[in-house]
């Protein structure tokens, strides 16, 4: 009788409704509450038709997340932090793996290597969900240590589906993988050829009705959820192939993101709280492996991520950021333990220990996070310090200076301001933390330093107590601080991205603030009076921008990976 | 694995459906009549492969729960409150008058008394799905002929409830039964409305401002409201879509109802469809459908017809206008999927037999078929038949005008780089309509009074027509985002004047390209003014300082205008809410970089 269903998704999402305020209330996300409100209200949802929603959850998560995934974006992204992804994979799995394999052992579990498995992936596999809600502001600033942690994020995930892939066998012989692989394959082809042909097919057919274009994008997941059914492979592999068979562009594009993110939100809550519905009341055991698990992953996790990353070459404080926001179970662990548990491969204290593990490091991380600065500057700062003097020692090049320059970042800004010192032959000195632009640097600064700016002795080097101007063209308000409590005579130019801050920044010695938007609007108003007053044309305005375009490129300003 | 997509029976149904909608888009059916298509073939009259059991029959009661949800979303009180005694007026009489109709017909017909009977009650409802479906759609449905139908349908699901609940209880005892049932329920559903009502002042303001930044917990806290009201109604054995509908209005008097609608939508669109086809599932089979054929037919022309007038008659006794009184009977003479849910509970109290219910269901598709299109073409029909229907019209008629901006000017993202603007953008047209997406920056908009504005993420449709994007002259974009200018650019007025932003060079090209007026490179703005400066550091020092000093003046001035707008309105009420949520700073119409 649907009464019952309508009052137990009720039990879910007012659960997870009022969990979720708690969660926001502390700016949490809300992905871990709804493990919790699981938990609680565990009692009460126990239709197996709700099961059945969850596992559409699954799918739908799985599906959004191909579906946003840009093939050409996947080069620069891995291209970031092979490194460091690869290096936990070899480093951490096996010791997962082998803590998982003990545990099987003590505790008697029908199938120690299987379970070891699962206990390895919740360790190595690390949270997109959580963790971008987590590097949210990081991204948008563009910082390094934002675009390192997605990155190992987004292999992850790519394991992960590939690992959900291997395991849907039930019995995992050679013969069964390498079908099992072929079959994932052809999907994905399939996908692929949807996407060139049928989707634009079915775009057309719908003729501008946007409803129907939707309902067709899930009749597509729908479709290839049935094959990987009919052939046996794990419905993630379907719903991925899904996804890539979706096209992101084009002129429905926007609502039908909309349409999807909507009812993915819909179907993931379900998933969640179920989940977390799923674990029976935590013993011993499981408290044991749950309590090792969120060891390994709070802190055998980010110290491996902290030394891959330093060892590629990023200063220590982008090494530790990246990886200590790295510190949680991902959500495809838990679909591995949901799929291992419906096909009844998976013990039951492992899976319990799994989920309650995701939920706690999930909380955790951002209650690191709160922590992060302090911890850094006491600890890890001091065991890295030698290191980083000898590394910027390494990758620098700093001329006897004085009176001179100094440019912090090398974004489109910092490029800029180091065009017009050249042109008016001023001595500068760049100081930039990515290591990716070493080369650029050695190549087109007389002098740099590849250092972090919120370590004093990457200040020294760039002589700053010589230094008669600090310019600093990065939008990050603790570096705009450091720069104006060093030590020097210097006049300062900072940035920032909104007029309060500035005008604190201001108020704190900087001679000059720029907010770009500011500026932006000053020379908006202008326009548009102009364009009011009759003094320009439009076809004016827009030969202007165009021959003010051509003269940027010309000046390199314009590649795709440019830093903004 | 348990099998989720090749056993289930909503897969399936999904995916026909999706067939038979794109058939039917371009063959130019609506639809509805696809969806409704998709049942009868999946289900006994045809194929017989799928059931409205189990996760079907749960999509579909959510569906129609959603819809009414979305509904409530779009009243406010003030527009229900300005027709409420007109509206029941019409549904009082509009029950009277039809049922005796149907009585009539269904006498003249040859039934039995008790078969007349309950055809008679159950055949007086409108399709509420389907008027509510397209009318959205269309967008119409916030006209006054879409909210005088709304309000009959409402009153209409209340003596649903009535009518299914006295039809349900096993034996229908004394008066003094019915009455007591009747006052219960009456009474439950007060206490909902009142609760609705109460919490609509007190609770729900201070709780979405909190969580209306965040974007996934504002969709999971709504939903979680909606089912609330649906369990609470369930639980008191009440009707849970009137539930979901007071949980939609309590929420509609919020600023943050456009934007709640556009997440809801595409969940309901996605039930709804199963809900449509369920329709044509609980047909029993192609024998009992034929078995009253003729009569039907006849009585579907007759009811149609009679319908027709009788709304036209008592919309037009309140003093509506003649297009009101035509286009809100036109929407409502079809037989609604009601009366098979009548017709089943009578079978089961054996009041009728297998082949009446047949007689009902062929009823019903006849008339929601031919009603789909009479509602989707409903002005063009008025417009054919006006000079006939201008013979009812009379001076002293009162109908409401829906305000809508025209020639405006729209601000996307209410930021440092437009803020500037506004003043100048109000000196130049005639109104500026603000649309931004964080709780903060509405707020400041509404303590300041000066300019309209609309809370949402541009990216969504309701968002945009509530701002009439299309009627805009001039539109400023603070996104940087491509798609969302494009988007914006695609349905903008030809002769409109666009300054967008972007961040990369090729989006700026494809931009001009696609017609903007002028985009604004923020970051090479600023890129070019500071090497300015430094450039006159380096060579002129005084020049340097007093460019300096204007802009620390502006920054200065910008920050002193926020900061006094700041306390302005912290003076007010909830000193409790922070403004600090850097969990998720995401936005739809900010700039970034």
């Amino acid at each position: 009788m649907a009464e019952e269903l309508v009052i137990a998704l009720a039990v879910v999402f007012v659960t997870a409704g009022v969990l979720s305020l708690i969660a926001n209330q502390f700016g949490l996300s809300p992905i871990p509450f709804y493990i919790i409100a699981g938990l609680i209200a565990g009692r009460f949802v126990t239709e197996a038709e709700i099961v059945v929603l969850a596992q559409w959850g699954i799918a739908f998560l799985v599906f959004a997340f191909a579906i946003r995934i840009d093939f050409g974006d996947v080069e620069t992204v891995l291209r970031d932090a092979e490194v460091a992804a690869v290096t936990q994979l070899i480093v951490v799995a096996p010791i997962a793996f082998g803590v998982g394999y003990l545990f099987g052992d003590l505790f008697g579990f029908a199938d120690p290597v299987r379970n070891a498995v699962y206990f390895g992936a919740a360790v190595v596999l690390s949270s997109s969900l959580v963790g971008g809600v987590l590097l949210g502001t990081e991204i948008r600033q563009n910082l390094v240590h934002g675009r390192l942690a997605s990155s190992i994020h987004f292999f992850d995930d790519l394991v992960a589906i590939a690992l959900l892939l291997v395991l849907s066998t039930e019995v995992v012989t050679a013969d069964a993988i390498a079908a099992q692989i072929g079959y994932g394959v052809v999907l994905v082809v399939v996908g692929l050829g949807i996407y060139r042909h049928g989707f634009p097919l079915l775009v057309r057919l719908a003729d501008g009705d946007s409803e129907l274009v939707l309902v067709g994008s899930i009749s597509i997941l729908i479709a290839f959820l049935a094959a990987a059914e009919y052939v046996g492979l794990s419905i993630v592999v379907g719903a991925f192939a899904a996804g890539v068979a979706i096209r992101s562009d084009g002129t429905q594009a926007l609502e039908v993101q909309n349409g999807i993110s909507s009812i993915t939100d819909f179907f993931t809550a379900i998933f969640f709280v179920t989940v977390g519905a799923l674990v029976a009341f935590p013993s011993l055991e499981v408290l044991a492996i749950a309590g090792a698990l969120s060891a390994l992953v709070l802190f055998v996790n980010p110290l491996v991520h902290l030394l891959s990353f330093v060892y590629e070459g990023y200063d220590a404080r982008t090494a530790f950021l990246a990886g200590s926001s790295l510190n949680q179970v991902s959500e495809f662990a838990l679909i591995i333990a949901i799929q291992a548990l419906l096909m009844g491969t998976i013990a039951d204290p492992m899976f319990d220990a799994i989920i309650l593990a995701a939920a706690v490091t999930m909380v955790l991380t951002f209650l690191a996070r709160r922590t992060e600065d302090v911890v850094y500057e006491t600890v890890v700062a001091r065991l890295f310090r030698g290191q980083h003097t000898r590394k910027v020692d390494e990758r620098s090049s700093v001329d006897e200076l004085s009176e001179h320059v100094v440019v912090v970042g090398y974004g489109r800004i910092g490029r800029r301001i180091v065009e017009t010192l050249e042109e008016h032959d001023t001595p500068y000195v760049v100081v930039e933390n990515d290591p990716v632009l070493w080369t650029e640097l050695d190549a087109e600064c007389r002098n740099y330093v590849l250092g972090d700016a919120l370590a004093a002795y990457t200040w020294e080097k760039a002589r700053v107590g010589d230094a008669r101007l600090v310019c600093s063209t990065v939008d990050h308000r603790p570096v705009s601080e450091m720069v104006l409590d060093l030590e020097t005579d210097a006049d300062v130019m900072l940035r920032s991205s909104s007029a309060e801050d500035a005008s604190e920044l201001l108020d704190a010695g900087a001679t000059h603030v720029a907010v770009p938007d500011v500026l932006a609007g000053e020379q908006l108003i202008a326009t548009v009076e102009d364009l009011a007053a009759g003094e320009t044309e439009p076809d004016e305005l827009e030969r202007a921008q165009r021959d003010y375009f051509r003269t940027l490129e010309r000046y390199g300003f314009a590649t795709r990976d440019e830093r903004v | 694995m348990s099998e989720i997509a090749l056993a289930a029976d909503f897969a399936i149904i999904v995916v026909v459906a999706t067939v038979i909608g794109l058939i039917a888009r371009q063959t130019g059916q609506p639809t509805i009549i696809a969806y409704i298509l998709t049942g009868i073939l999946l289900g006994p009259v045809a194929f017989d492969i799928v059931t409205d059991e189990g996760l079907v029959e749960l999509m579909a009661d959510l569906g129609f729960a959603f819809l009414l949800f979305l509904l409530g979303l779009k009243m406010r009180f003030d527009d229900i409150r300005e027709i409420l005694p007109a509206v029941t007026n019409v549904a009082f009489g509009q029950t009277v008058l039809q049922t005796a109709l149907a009585f009539l017909v269904a006498w003249a017909l040859g039934f039995g008394t008790v078969e007349i009977l309950v055809i008679a009650l159950a055949t007086v409802f409108g399709a509420t799905p389907i008027i509510v479906k397209i009318l959205t759609d269309k967008d119409e449905i916030t006209s006054l002929p879409g909210k005088i139908d709304v309000g009959v349908l409402i009153v209409q699901d209340i003596y649903l409830v009535i009518v299914l609940a006295l039809f349900a209880t096993d034996e229908l005892g004394g008066a003094a039964d019915i009455a007591s049932t009747l006052g219960i329920i009456l009474l439950m559903m007060s206490f909902i409305g009142i609760f609705s009502l109460l919490s609509s002042r007190y609770i729900l303001p201070g709780l979405f401002r909190r969580i209306a930044d965040n974007k996934d917990v504002f969709l999971i806290v709504a939903i979680a409201w909606a089912f609330l009201f649906v369990a609470i109604a369930e639980g008191a054995d009440l009707d849970p879509k009137v539930g979901a509908f007071l949980a939609g209005i309590s929420i509609a008097q919020l600023p943050y109802s456009k934007e709640l609608e556009d997440r809801i939508t595409p969940i309901t669109d996605f039930f709804i469809l199963v809900f449509f086809a369920t329709i044509g599932l609980q047909i029993d089979g192609l024998s009992s459908l034929l078995a009253y054929w003729w009569q039907a037919i006849v009585a579907s022309i007759v009811l149609m017809v009679g319908n027709f007038w009788i709304m036209f008659y008592l919309i037009d006794r309140e003093g509506f206008g003649v297009e009101t009184s035509f286009l809100g009977s036109l929407n409502m003479v079809q037989v609604s999927e009601f009366s098979l849910i009548v017709g089943a509970l009578a079978i089961e109290q054996g009041y009728i037999g297998s082949d009446v219910l047949g007689y009902l269901s062929l009823m019903a598709l006849l008339t929601m078929s031919v009603s789909t299109y009479l509602i989707a073409y409903n002005h063009a029909i008025y417009e054919r038949l006006e000079p006939w229907f201008s013979r009812f019209d009379a001076d002293d008629k009162k109908d409401a005008d829906v305000s809508t901006y025209d020639g405006h000017a729209i601000a996307i993202g209410y930021d440092e780089i437009t803020e500037q603007a506004l003043a100048l953008l109000e000196d130049h047209y005639s109104e500026v309509v603000v649309i931004d997406r964080q709780t903060d920056h509405i707020e400041e908009l509404e303590s300041e009074g000066r300019y309209e504005f609309v809370f949402g993420d541009f990216r969504h449709t309701e968002v945009r027509k509530e701002a009439n994007l299309k009627g805009a002259a001039f539109v400023l974009s603070s996104s940087v985002e491509r798609e969302v200018n494009e988007a914006l650019l695609a349905e903008v007025a030809d002769d409109a004047t666009v300054f967008v932003e972007a961040e990369r060079i090729g989006d700026a090209r494809a931009l001009y390209d696609r017609g903007a007026t002028y985009v604004i490179m923020t970051s090479h703005l600023a890129a070019e003014k500071l090497s300015e400066y430094v450039e006159l550091y380096v060579t002129d020092r005084n020049a340097f300082d007093d460019a300096v000093v204007r802009d620390v003046e502006r920054v200065r001035g910008r920050h002193r205008r926020s900061a006094d707008r700041l306390e302005a309105r912290s003076t007010r009420i909830d000193p409790a809410s922070t403004g600090d949520s850097d969990a998720d700073g995401t936005s739809g119409g900010e700039s970034d970089g």
